[in-house]
């Protein structure tokens, strides 16, 4: 197949090269416009993986470059790609098979554990005191078993293990590229123990489903998901003590048109409000968390989330939207769950809205006048106004610059041109923020084809670790050494503090410090020595032998980094080549006779031939090169 | 990212590659504006460390004269005399008694005490406020810098790769910003570390030096070519068998590692001017003991860990201070795990040849339950960003405050003599 490909690459090509120009570019929107920036159809398909996938597998390029990279990019852009590889390794992971409602319930937090085994009897509180370490985590394991509760810890194990092993072997790699580029854009923390166990549901229910699909539904799914929620303390964020609630507007009007047996009930449950408060999400009552409103949400909504910094929203725009969104909060993940569920399903009437974990509160909710970015919002609204808010922002112009600009460094580079992000801002607001649309722009623009973008991006860890095993078509089966190289090398998976994510620099990536462990990661890498990670460099190239030491230097330079120019890493790396430790003598005799010292360094003077320490040492020298570490 | 300025080829230090390249790197910089005696001159250095969890400030120390304690914390009070007992400071407040080997250096008025230090922004929640403390922004989710970062960048001086370094496992947000700033959780992994022989090992590292000495004019040839020469100049400083001066002797534990590693970092002059370590364990909800117990045990660690730093340093004592911070405090009554719940005030130690020590600073009122925020916790008497700035801009020279701790508008709390 690949070797069909191979020459029927190159003979489209020219075959192309003899049509009428007419039929070649029957508009400028339906071809990408790489040629007229000088690339070849193999360079262009390089260029094209780099930046929408998380790096080219041995082949890639070639077959884009024959299918052609429009179609490519098209199918990219459905996402419609059968994920039978994938999906065989993801089903070893049970978490992902379960509800996002379930996964609390199955996977409880320690303390929650805890508290539940106190209040059925299983222990006392005296024991966590006076019991020897050990006895009492036997005692919790056999209940949590009797439960059928799983440990908390393997539901992050299997966050962290999808999120790899989509990266390396999902076929619709550009909705993975999409995915860690909006969660890094919604960034909920990792560290945030509130948030933390919803952060599985968050990226698959949230994010994922929301990458192609119109910003507002992205918006609006983040707005309401508990890890954002808890992670930017709306969850806690309540109409003032003396405001008036839209659950006192909805009983008034019930009260006005219903006879005396309605008002008694009304009364009855006003009273029944006032002495009891609501268990709160998981979590014994918080001092200083009492009723309030909490402008978190409401500021990084507009300034990371929609306009940006300078989108020309005023601290008054902040405290009116956080009172818009006061009473969106989440259903309290106790075991009492579904009977809290089950109450305030039947008094919807008075208000209450339930969507999954999403809990809204009208008791909780201002529903006085608000004045958001000039507009009026009139006394006695409720959840409509949170959703308003959403609506007005996504279809604001600072946002559709803000995301174009965003769009732009992350597919472009660090600084791209103002032209490019004006025509990807035009095209978010004449398409009704689309994000596929936008996407699908900056492929086609000249803006990303010319030489000033072209391996301007310096690899995100994530992307370098992914990419180098993409490259060496590496398989991998346990994902925590590399999320322990990831840490070194500076991107320890969903835990950027703060809600700005990640940022997307190259400054942000390299210090001496990173960067030694980039290089250190390439070399263990290549030499089988991260854990879990099964590397077969002769496989690469279909265990065929070099027939001489520059000649397994191009080779492999010419896998690892397919459409580029390869002569001055080649040229560079040839004296270390050449190195006695690095060859032995293609010689049968020898062969057999080769000392068992893994670096051959007793082998015959007249080297030829790579040894399999050599050669691993070329290709982590390769995957540590300044050129692997850009895109 | 960096000024360059002419070549200048260090003496006795080893630059691979520097004729293949062109650019001077920090070394030959360092060399250029060197005074005596080291590549750096002599720097102030500023060593933090975080106590992650919150520390109970009133068991650190106590105000043991107060009416209420004892009602307050019926299982957690300590005794005042006999075997254990608290470490009389001044008459109204005392040292827990495994603060023991840091009591000399509070008689000699080199450590002070400051209590009733918290945030303005009553989260209980560790992760907001560890987050807030380390931003120096309390409320200020999306702020990007962290308050040590921008300390460093106000200093302005010459980027080196060792400026600003926590030994710790990723970065701290204290230390998130435009200055170059390092984790490093062991330096010994701040080397090129090739499987396999000595001679691959050699052959592979110079390949990449070459690669990236000819990669001019940009971040990864830059930064690069650093990397390397800092894995050189390290390699005198990461010996295993490093021997701490006086017979200091360092506790096995991560703070004592840390703490170890900065005193390494400081005697090798690669300009070390912040520095950021973690003792963790502080969050005492359950079992936090009294003489014996969690709370003690983290106590020892840090006492030991502390005075073995300041006498492994003795040479350096005019140019460095330490300083510690915690996120918040804990309940002043006790829970019914024999424990304290998240609070609000907690108190801290700075340590200095330059700090006004000898003295508990702060204040703590009376512990009537009247008189507690929310009817339960210390209450926040000063403004941790009053210490920091104090601190920080004492030591390290530093006028502008607003740039500082943005947002402030309050008065350092005078700690450091100027």
């Amino acid at each position: 197949m690949s070797m069909y490909v191979r020459f029927l690459g190159p003979l489209l090509l020219i075959l192309a090269g003899c049509l009428p120009a007419a039929t070649l570019d029957p508009g400028s929107r339906d071809r990408m416009p790489y040629a007229a920036a000088g690339l070849t159809e193999r360079e262009a398909a390089a260029h094209l993986l780099s930046r929408f996938t998380f790096g080219p597998r041995p082949g890639d390029v070639d077959r884009v470059a024959a299918m052609g990279l429009e179609a490519w990019f098209e199918a990219q852009l459905r996402a419609d790609a059968p994920e039978d590889t994938l999906d065989a390794r993801l089903a070893r992971l049970p978490a992902l098979a379960l509800p996002d409602t379930a996964l609390l319930r199955i996977y409880p937090r320690p303390v929650t554990v805890r508290n539940r085994a106190i209040r059925e009897g299983y222990i006392t509180r005296a024991d966590l005191e006076a019991l020897p370490q050990a006895m009492l985590e036997d005692t919790l394991r056999a209940y949590m078993a009797a439960h059928g509760y799983r440990p908390f810890r393997e539901l992050h194990g299997q966050l962290f293990a999808q999120k790899l092993l989509r990266a390396r072997y999902a076929e619709n790699q550009l909705s993975e590229v999409l995915t860690d580029f909006w969660f890094n854009h919604f960034n909920v923390a990792f560290q945030d123990g509130q948030a933390r166990p919803y952060l599985l549901a968050y990226e698959r229910s949230a994010i994922r489903p929301n990458v192609l699909g119109r910003f507002r539904t992205l918006l609006g799914a983040t707005a309401k998901h508990p890890a954002m929620l808890l992670y930017l303390d709306n969850a806690r964020s309540s109409a003032a003590a003396d405001a008036m609630t839209t659950l006192d507007v909805n009983m008034s009007r019930r009260e006005a048109t219903g006879g005396p047996a309605v008002r008694r009930r009304i009364e009855a449950a006003r009273q029944r409000m006032e002495t009891r408060q609501m268990p709160s999400a998981d979590a014994p009552a918080r001092p200083g968390a009492q009723r309030g409103v909490n402008e978190n949400y409401a500021r990084e909504l507009m300034e990371l989330h929609t306009l940006g910094v300078d989108g020309g929203y005023t601290q008054a725009d902040v405290e009116e939207v956080a009172r818009a969104f006061t009473g969106w909060t989440v259903l309290p993940a106790t075991p009492e769950r579904d009977a809290i569920r089950d109450r305030l399903e039947a008094r919807r009437s008075a208000g209450f809205v339930i969507e999954g974990d999403f809990l809204f509160r009208p008791n909780l909710h201002d529903a006085g006048t608000k004045h958001i970015l000039g507009e009026t919002f009139p006394e006695g609204g409720g959840l409509d106004e949170g959703e308003r808010v959403l609506d007005l922002l996504a279809a604001h112009p600072a946002t559709a610059r803000h995301l174009a600009r965003k769009l732009a460094v992350r597919f472009v580079s660090d600084d791209p041109p103002e032209a490019l992000v004006d025509d990807l801002a035009a095209v978010y607001r004449d398409t009704g923020g689309d994000l596929r649309a936008v996407v699908r722009a900056i492929a086609y623009s000249p803006h990303f084809w010319e030489a000033p973008a072209r391996q301007a991006k310096v690899k995100s860890p994530l992307e370098l670790s992914v990419s180098a095993l993409r490259a060496l078509d590496a398989d991998f089966d346990d994902p925590r050494g590399l999320l322990n190289w990831l840490r070194k090398m500076g991107q320890p998976l969903y835990a950027y503090q703060a809600p700005t994510g990640y940022p997307d620099r190259a400054e942000a990536w390299i210090n001496t410090g990173t960067l030694l462990n980039r290089m250190n990661f390439a070399m263990r890498l290549a030499s089988g020595r991260i854990r879990g990670v099964t590397v077969d460099l002769p496989a690469l190239n279909r265990n065929r032998e070099p027939a001489s030491v520059e000649a397994a230097l191009t080779t492999y330079a010419r896998i690892l980094l397919p459409g580029r120019d390869v002569t001055p890493i080649v040229a560079q790396l040839l004296p270390m080549a050449s190195d006695p430790g690095f060859a032995r003598r293609l010689d049968a005799s020898a062969r057999r006779a080769a000392p068992p010292d893994e670096d051959g360094s007793e082998a015959s003077p007249e080297p030829v031939v790579p040894t399999p320490a050599g050669l691993a040492r070329v290709v982590g020298v390769i995957l540590g090169s300044p050129d692997f570490q850009r895109r | 990212m960096w000024t360059r300025r002419a070549f200048l080829k260090s003496s006795g230090l080893a630059v691979f590659a520097a004729g293949l390249g062109g650019c001077p790197t920090f070394l030959n910089r360092a060399a250029l504006a060197a005074r005596a005696p080291g590549p750096f001159g002599r720097r102030k250095v500023l060593v933090t460390i975080f106590q992650r969890g919150a520390m109970d400030g009133l068991m650190a120390v106590t105000p043991f004269r107060d009416p209420h304690l004892a009602a307050h914390r019926p299982r957690l009070a300590l005794p005042t005399t006999g075997e254990g007992a608290l470490l009389d400071l001044d008459g109204a407040f005392a040292f827990h008694p495994a603060f023991a080997p840091m009591l000399p250096l509070f008689r000699e008025g080199r450590l002070a005490v400051v209590h009733g230090v918290g945030s303005p922004n009553p989260t209980r929640s560790h992760f907001d406020a560890q987050d807030y403390m380390e931003t120096g922004m309390p409320g200020v989710k999306s702020a990007s810098s962290g308050w040590l970062n921008r300390a460093v960048g106000l200093m302005g001086h010459d980027a080196t790769p060792f400026r600003a370094v926590a030994l710790t496992p990723a970065l701290p947000r204290a230390l998130f910003g435009d200055a170059p700033a390092l984790a490093v959780a062991n330096l010994r992994d701040f080397a090129l570390s090739v499987p396999g022989s000595e001679r691959l090992r050699a052959a592979a590292g110079q390949s990449l030096e070459s690669l990236y000495a000819q990669t001019t004019g940009d971040l990864l040839g830059d930064t690069g070519r650093e990397g390397f020469e800092a894995a050189h100049l390290l390699e005198s400083v990461r010996t295993s068998d490093y021997r701490p001066a006086n017979g200091a002797m360092y506790p096995a534990s991560p703070l004592g590692n840390a703490l170890r590693q900065i005193a390494q970092l400081i005697k090798a002059d690669v300009g070390l001017e912040v520095a950021f370590a973690e003792s963790s364990g502080w969050d005492t909800h359950v079992a936090q003991g009294t003489t014996e117990g969690a709370f003690a045990r983290r106590a020892e660690d840090l006492a030991a860990a502390l005075t073995a730093f300041w006498t492994d340093l003795e040479a350096h004592h005019d140019d460095v201070t330490v300083m510690t911070m915690t996120e918040f405090g804990r309940t002043v009554h006790e829970n019914g795990s024999g424990g304290t719940d998240h609070g609000r005030a907690s108190c801290l130690f700075i340590l200095g040849n330059d700090v006004d020590g000898g003295r508990v600073h702060g204040r703590v009122p009376e512990l009537d339950p009247d008189a507690l925020e929310d009817g339960r916790d210390l209450p926040v008497t000063t403004d941790f960003r009053a210490v920091f700035a104090e601190v920080a801009g004492k030591h390290l020279g530093l006028t502008d405050d607003e740039a500082l701790f943005p947002g402030w508008r309050g008065e350092r709390l005078p700690l450091l003599r100027s």
